[in-house]
């Protein structure tokens, strides 16, 4: 396995390897294309039975009110069709089951099973039902028809993906026309004070966390490397428009420790 | 951020409340995709309430349009929270309705219908027996209170009206008031009828 990882040297071309195979990054590591999807995995079923404590605990619930935000302005009604990929424990797509209603439809789509496993239970045992499917799915090959969908939502899972903008276009295609995709994601601090503070709290506050409750620090190293390589608000709000989305905007959360950017299909 | 964190306190604490009315939660569930938009105009803030079989979710956005929109100064919105008869309150001049009214009388019809079982919720954390003690004695003096307060209400206005005299008495008071409203209307009929007049008379001159 450590044959995978070329080192640091690499950072700032990702798809530049030593051998043949174009290489991603996995937090700060360099690895192989082929072997992210398998290493982001292991992470999940690693931190999967207790991720929504963790959640909690690491964001001293403010996840919460960042989800609550992006429900209100996915602007989703009685009747819509939603997708939400990297959907994890469900609480995104809890809501949309509300508020779509009997005669529409929720799909929550992980590519992690043990993820998907949790979601699927939590949302069973809470009566959440009838209108809302389950779909392991790999966000950068939907396997929906196209103009599907009236909303698409990806909350904390982007980073993850191996090819960002293959994800993206991919869901371009299954929105329906003037359908909108919400992208809910760690982002970069605007405040230079908040960034240093929130720089200390990942590296030392987070894996600490992660020992101590899941017995697993490297996945919450991992958490907080994938976010500073993740693409900053103005990068992803040009990736989203070179995909295909138009009137691409992105609300900044606190000091920019999570941003939602929005875009339409034309 | 804020105001998000707050209406998620406000959000919580009322469908704690709703749960503790067994049949409240069915009928917001008939309401479930509706969105009703409350506009506060002094001081101005936006309000989007949405029911569903799970209590009332609140929002300070809300990208999709509101099936209703309910347009009211603070005071208003205040006595129509705390009001008993809140329908009466909807049709006072200054509160203004857009859209499906129907949605938010039954939303308010919802509200002040709540009977709240104060009792099953004590039960769960103290057990029956305690709760019926408790119940009991809480019963109690809430009658005794009510029952002191309308005898303490029924002796004043009896003082105040034919001991002291400060006060003329209801039934007076209502004959006086009657009164009033007939010799407004005669007035009224009298106005009217010089109006008639003065109109008469000014067609003759022309012609």
């Amino acid at each position: 396995m450590a044959a995978l990882y070329s080192g640091d040297s690499d950072m700032n071309d990702p798809r530049k390897g030593s051998d043949a195979e174009p290489t991603t990054h996995f937090g700060y590591k360099t690895v192989a294309e082929s072997q992210k999807a398998e290493k982001v995995a292991e992470v999940f079923h690693s931190v999967a039975a207790k991720y929504d404590l963790m959640n909690d605990v690491l964001s001293g619930g403010m996840h919460r009110l960042w989800k609550r935000f992006t429900i209100e302005l996915s602007g989703v009604r009685t009747g819509n069709r939603v997708l939400d990929i990297a959907g994890g424990t469900g609480d995104l797509a809890k809501k949309f089951s509300h508020l779509v209603g009997p005669t529409g439809e929720v799909v929550l789509a992980d590519i992690n099973a043990s993820m998907l496993k949790v979601g699927r239970d939590r949302l069973l045992d809470r009566g959440v039902a009838g209108n809302i499917k389950f779909v392991q799915a790999d966000a950068e090959k939907l396997p929906f028809p196209d103009n599907y969908f009236d909303c698409v939502t990806i909350a904390f899972g982007l980073r993850n993906v191996t090819h960002k903008d293959d994800a993206i276009r991919s869901m371009l295609r299954v929105l329906k026309p003037g359908g909108r995709l919400l992208v809910l994601e760690f982002s970069k601090p605007t405040n230079k004070v908040m960034s240093k503070v929130y720089d200390a709290y990942s590296f030392a506050f987070m894996p600490l966390a992660g020992k101590l409750i899941t017995n697993d620090s490297e996945s919450y190293r991992y958490l907080a490397e994938s976010i500073r390589m993740h693409p900053d608000q103005e990068t992803l709000k040009s990736m989203m428009v070179d995909a295909g989305f138009d009137r691409v905007t992105y609300h900044n959360m606190t000091s920019g420790i999570v941003a939602l950017h929005r875009g339409i299909k034309p | 951020m804020l105001i998000s964190g707050l209406l998620a306190g406000v959000e919580h604490g009322i469908n704690r409340v709703l749960q503790m009315d067994s049949t409240a939660l069915p009928r917001l569930d008939r309401l479930s995709g509706k969105v009703i938009a409350v506009e506060c105009s002094s001081p101005a803030f936006h309000l989007y309430i949405l029911p569903s079989d799970e209590g009332l979710m609140l929002a300070a956005n809300w990208e999709g349009g509101a099936d209703v929109t309910l347009r009211a100064p603070a005071a208003s919105l205040m006595r129509l929270a705390l009001s008993k008869d809140k329908t009466a309150v909807l049709h006072s001049p200054e509160v203004e309705l857009d859209g499906e009214s129907a949605v938010l009388l039954e939303l308010t019809g919802v509200l002040q219908d709540l009977d709240l079982d104060w009792e099953y919720e004590l039960q769960r954390w103290l057990g029956p027996v305690a709760t019926t003690l408790i119940g009991g004695h809480l019963r109690n003096s809430a009658r005794w209170t009510s029952d002191s307060f309308a005898s303490l209400s029924l002796n004043l206005a009896e003082y105040l009206a034919e001991e002291s005299r400060t006060l003329v008495g209801k039934r007076e008071a209502e004959a006086r008031f009657a009164e009033l409203d007939q010799t407004k209307q005669d007035l009224e009929r009298l106005e009217a009828r010089f109006e008639r007049l003065a109109q008469s008379l000014t067609s003759s001159d022309n012609a």
